[in-house]
């Protein structure tokens, strides 16, 4: 499924750098709440 | 990154969480952090750092660039309900427009609250319409261009 406006947010779970530790997240931790999902194109790059 | 972590306590209050994502490993975000972000934002950024290995996160939001092996800069806007309401993708050379986050977060917002719907260039305070049959052919009564 290919995210749309309008449409569910796909679902996902990955590996996180959260508070000096490492943790898993899922976007299904943030039920209930707005969420600002950013994209960016790499560590260490300029903009 | 740091443009978002700045402003993280409008983020914050207005009850949004933020998490950012790129094809680094967490291992890699962690080095970041410690190395530069955190000299650039006090504390460094606040938010999770997600690992998007292999780009399947970016596949399924349209933004992961097969040739570049990256995600390219996408932003969205998902509500509680998890129905993603807005988004923005750019090439990787220009930068976002924090505020620009925050004025579409805080209309959304406002039209989930009120059913009221917000006209070009709204923020806070200005004027709102609110859609149904006497409005149709009149929103130039309520509202003009010179307003956005």
């Amino acid at each position: 499924m290919l995210a749309r406006v309008g449409k569910p947010a796909p679902d996902f779970k990955a590996n996180a750098y959260v508070d000096g530790a490492f943790k898993q997240v899922a976007l299904s931790d943030y039920k209930d709440q707005w969420v600002t999902l950013c994209f960016y194109p790499g560590d260490f790059t300029f903009v | 990154m740091t443009a978002v972590a700045v402003k993280y306590d409008e983020l914050k209050a207005l009850g949004v969480q933020v998490l950012s994502v790129s094809t680094d490993s967490q291992f890699t975000h962690k080095i970041w952090q410690e190395e530069e972000l955190s000299k650039m934002v006090d504390g460094g950024v606040p938010f999770p750092m997600l690992s998007d290995q292999g780009g399947r996160i970016g596949q399924e939001y349209g933004v992961y660039d097969e040739n570049a092996g990256i995600d390219i800069r996408g932003r969205f806007i998902i509500d509680p309900d998890g129905i993603i309401q807005a988004m923005e993708v750019l090439t990787p050379p220009v930068g976002r427009n924090v505020s620009e986050l925050i004025r579409q977060v805080q209309a959304f917002k406002h039209v989930r609250e009120t059913g009221e719907v917000t006209p070009s260039g709204w923020t806070p305070g200005k004027t709102t319409l609110k859609p149904g049959p006497d409005l149709v052919g009149k929103v130039w009564k309520q509202w003009k261009p010179d307003m956005a």
